[in-house]
């Protein structure tokens, strides 16, 4: 069938088809004002795909959502206009005009597919109210499209007259692509669309992405912190920083010459699958800038190693330094100093007697009505000591659960785990957690939560574990001063190093990270992987590096393990695990990790 | 590698906060919590400082029996001619005494069953079934039980209380403590080698206390309302000493005549159920933050 919603007659040439020229968005907060968004200069043009990469408090999100003017109450549009086919400006159109314009000529998707869905509602009712809503057809023409939508967002056609909870993660978001393309917009605003999936998963999302703006000619917005997936799925590229873009360019140009300092920065700090394990990931020193303060000058300059006098009292502009590329930087680019990261200091690990040994362990898990989950089957492994082991694998790979199993949290069914060393478990093996805001006591100083594992077992006498916590607490890079706050007056990265120490604390032999760098910004999760790797070569550490991402794995680990539904399906040394890959599942793994060079110099490379 | 790139990240200077720390303190400091201590603390200070505010005992009989409101007697005098507002402020008094010994009493007994029930699957079951048999009762009915047995009196009042209150404390801290055992930084403490006692004291108890400041000031209120019902109904604090709920039952029958008689313990009993209602739901939202 034929879908007709009056369209305007096509789109002037060479006007984008939406253009935000200095968008400024405040938010109300109890700290005063926050300048979340401060002049933001975005176009996108028909059938294109735009990434909008930035770490968290860029205000990459903040813009998706001022773009539709869909701000939560806290925050408000205070200047800059939002053009739509040139004309129509989204930022003073009447709440009326703006129903039109959502859903219609711009459908959003939001990062998370677990909430997005209403979950009494089957997805078949779900595609119909958004249909109805732009009064689209009668009835039987919306159960007709509804299902149509589903298809090409290939969700079998049987499956729509289900519940969202019957849907996997994946599934889900592809559902609310279907929603947000029912009424056929022109722009599809995709803020972290991926973010909250597994990789293999991931890359059908974006695929799926693709082939929509191929065949329909939507514009896509794509918002992600994944430089990998805009070098492989964008057109162009606009970086941001601290609530302003900073530089601005076709994919191809941008990520192979970064021009501003940040970009290549940023760059750098991803870690690749190209480049042998062991090289020193260069993380961004220092930590974005607060948005509630006031920035005079470049909001970069603090982490800049390039910096100048002109950097810190004047503001750059976004201004053209190719016939393509943006940038907002006072430092001509080839001025910018340019440091080859260096190989990490790594031990050769000693492979006579294994620290942790892991024999034949299962282990599932029962509920009442449901069948036994079977997490962990006949897993063995062993760790030698200075040895890091990545294990890597899915969501429900049995990641975690063999972490706590290693930890004593969960007794195994069958099999052993043997540790070397004697005295308590807690000595010997301690263990790096994945969320930094949940796993540290919000009621406890960081003094207190670095020294409870030494008050736990009664290492050490109170003067000695007072200086033991200053000691760690230099040791992983923070002021000892930060013994006597509170967790809530440190950023994510920081916690994690808090974590850390306190995982040091009682000098284990063995260390293991269940996903500890998963939840940070690339720049801060490239400091944090090399001030782990640094810990390890120097204190002997035997670690256990659990991840998703096989890219990180790689970059620390001297073996990797890679772990499916609960069984080991391959093991071997990092650089030729990722080089030939034996099993079915590795290979698709590696095949969905988004690499940061741009699709056009990868193909050039080959030739 | 060199030192200093991972010295790099020190923390970034907390901005100078205008927020109280403590999230108690930080709810009961907004509009409306600073209504609701303003008004309850009118209320106590008039229940305290009752000797200085009345020339009259509360047992005292004037020759006057039923009069209206006058200078003499603010409140009028009641049917055996006590004064009526020296019977309301040293009501307060009585009501005072009961409800801030009850509240403890039934929040103690509560949490100690909590903390037992935590301990295993077999004590969880008979803990829980012990607090639904409570709450099978209405509330007035377990009263007459218990002054069946106990007979009447301030003391049974504050009994009965405590055994209305100790459910709604043992679940919800029960509750509390089984959803912070799962979280990370519980097991990050039980990784570190914190024994089943230190865990529960050292972690989770501070953080999981929070829903029970909040629910104080709510079993505060229902106290107040449960005394002046027990009352009421003459099965609580035994006259001639006054109590709220006294005060209203005498004015029962003489409402067509003297409207007035009932008007001074329902403002007080109103004011301090409002007080405290108040007060519960600022902590709430400064607990929430």
């Amino acid at each position: 069938m034929t879908v007709t919603i009056d369209k305007p007659a096509q789109i002037r040439a060479g006007t984008p088809l939406l253009a935000a020229h200095d968008l400024r968005v405040v938010f109300d907060s109890e700290r005063g004002p926050v300048h979340a968004v401060r002049g933001v200069d975005l176009e996108l043009a028909v059938g294109e795909m735009l990434g909008v990469v930035g770490e968290s408090g860029s205000g990459k999100s903040t813009t998706a959502l001022a773009l539709a003017r869909m701000l939560p109450p806290a925050g408000r549009i205070v200047g800059g206009s939002v053009l739509l086919d040139g004309d129509t400006d989204l930022v003073t159109a009447s709440e009326a005009a703006l129903v039109g314009v959502r859903g219609r000529r711009i459908g959003m998707v939001f990062q998370d597919p677990m909430t997005s869905l209403n979950p009494l509602l089957t997805v078949r009712r779900q595609l119909h109210e958004a249909l109805r809503a732009h009064g689209f057809g009668d009835r039987r023409a919306r159960e007709a499209r509804a299902v149509e939508l589903a298809e090409l967002v290939g969700i079998p056609g049987a499956r729509v007259s289900g519940y969202p909870h019957q849907f996997s993660g994946g599934m889900r978001q592809r559902v609310m692509i279907a929603l947000a393309l029912a009424n056929r917009p022109d722009v599809l605003i995709a803020d972290e669309p991926t973010t909250a999936l597994d990789p293999t998963v991931q890359a059908q999302i974006l695929e799926l992405l693709d082939t929509l703006r191929r065949e329909l000619g939507t514009a896509v917005l794509l918002i992600t912190h994944n430089m990998g997936v805009v070098a492989e799925r964008c057109d162009r590229v606009a970086v941001m920083y601290g609530g302003r873009v900073i530089e601005q360019g076709p994919v191809a140009e941008v990520l192979t010459a970064p021009r501003h300092p940040y970009t290549a920065g940023l760059l750098r700090a991803v870690p690749r699958l190209d480049t042998p394990a062991g090289t020193r990931l260069a993380g961004i020193p220092g930590t974005p800038p607060d948005l509630a303060l006031p920035v005079l000058g470049c909001a970069f300059a603090d982490r800049c190693a390039a910096v100048i006098d002109r950097c810190r009292t004047e503001q750059p502009d976004l201004v053209p330094v190719t016939d393509d590329v943006r940038s907002a930087c006072w430092v001509p680019p080839t001025e910018a100093p340019a440091h080859e990261p260096g190989p990490i200091r790594r031990n050769a690990p000693d492979p006579t007697s294994p620290v942790l040994e892991v024999r034949g362990v299962s282990k599932s898990f029962r509920s009442r009505r449901r069948p036994a989950v079977a997490a962990l089957t006949d897993v063995d492994l062993v760790l030698y000591p200075g040895e890091t082991l990545g294990v890597v694998g899915e969501s429900g790979s049995g990641k975690s659960t063999l972490a706590r199993a290693i930890v004593g949290i969960h007794k195994p069914d069958r099999g052993v785990i043997r540790v070397a060393g004697k005295g308590r478990l807690a000595r010997e093996v301690q263990m790096v957690f994945q969320d930094p805001f949940a796993s540290l006591n919000p009621r406890m100083t960081v003094g207190d939560i670095v020294a409870d594992p030494l008050h736990a077992q009664r290492i050490g006498t109170p003067l000695e574990r007072r200086a033991r916590v200053l000691e760690l607490l230099e040791r992983v890079g923070l002021d000892p001063a930060a013994a006597s706050r509170l967790p809530r007056d440190f950023s994510g990265g920081q916690r994690q190093r808090i974590g850390i120490a306190r995982a040091l604390a009682p000098a284990p032999s063995v260390l293991i990270c269940d996903e500890a760098v998963s939840a940070l910004d690339v720049s801060v999760q490239a400091q944090v992987v090399n001030l782990l790797a640094e810990l390890q070569a120097e204190l002997g550490l035997a670690l256990l590096f659990i991840a998703h991402d096989l890219a990180v794995v790689r970059s620390i680990s001297h073996r990797i393990v890679v772990l499916r539904e609960g069984r080991v399906v391959e093991t071997g040394p990092a650089d030729d695990l990722v080089a030939h890959p034996q099993d079915p599942y590795t290979k698709a793994l590696l095949a969905a990790v988004p690499s940061p060079v741009p699709v056009a110099v990868r193909a050039a490379e080959a030739v | 590698m060199s030192a200093a790139v991972i010295v790099d990240e020190t923390p970034a200077p907390i901005a100078p906060t205008k927020r109280a720390r403590n999230p108690y303190i930080r709810g009961l400091r907004t509009p409306r919590g600073i209504a609701g201590l303003t008004v309850v603390a009118l209320v106590v200070l008039l229940g305290l400082a009752a000797p200085l505010l009345t020339r009259y005992a509360p047992t005292f009989q004037t020759a006057d029996a039923l009069l209206g409101p006058s200078g003499e007697h603010p409140l009028g005098t009641d049917e055996i001619g006590r004064d009526l507002w020296s019977r309301v402020l040293f009501g307060i008094r009585t009501d005072l005494i009961v409800v801030v010994s009850a509240v403890p009493l039934g929040a103690l007994t509560g949490c100690l069953l909590a903390l037992v029930s935590v301990t295993s699957r077999w004590a969880d079951v008979v803990v829980q079934r012990a607090f639904d048999l409570v709450l099978a009762f209405p509330g007035l009915i377990l009263g007459l039980t218990v002054t069946a047995v106990l007979g009447a009196g301030k003391s049974t009042v504050i009994v009965v209380i405590a055994v209305v209150e100790a459910p709604a404390f043992g679940r919800m801290l029960r509750g509390a403590i089984l959803s912070h055992r799962e979280r990370e930084y519980a097991l990050a403490a039980r990784v570190g080698g914190a024994g089943r006692v230190r865990l529960l004291v050292r972690h989770i108890l501070p953080n999981a206390a929070d829903p029970l400041v909040v629910q104080i000031a709510v079993s505060l209120s229902i106290a107040v309302i449960v005394e002046g019902a027990m009352s009421f109904i003459g099965i609580g604090v035994r006259p001639p000493e006054p109590s709220l709920g006294s005060i209203v039952s005498g004015s029962v029958m003489h409402l067509q005549d003297h409207p007035s008689y009932a008007i001074g313990p329902l403002v007080a009993i109103s004011a301090f159920v409002l007080g405290l209602n108040l007060i519960a739901e600022a902590l709430n939202k400064g607990v929430r933050r």
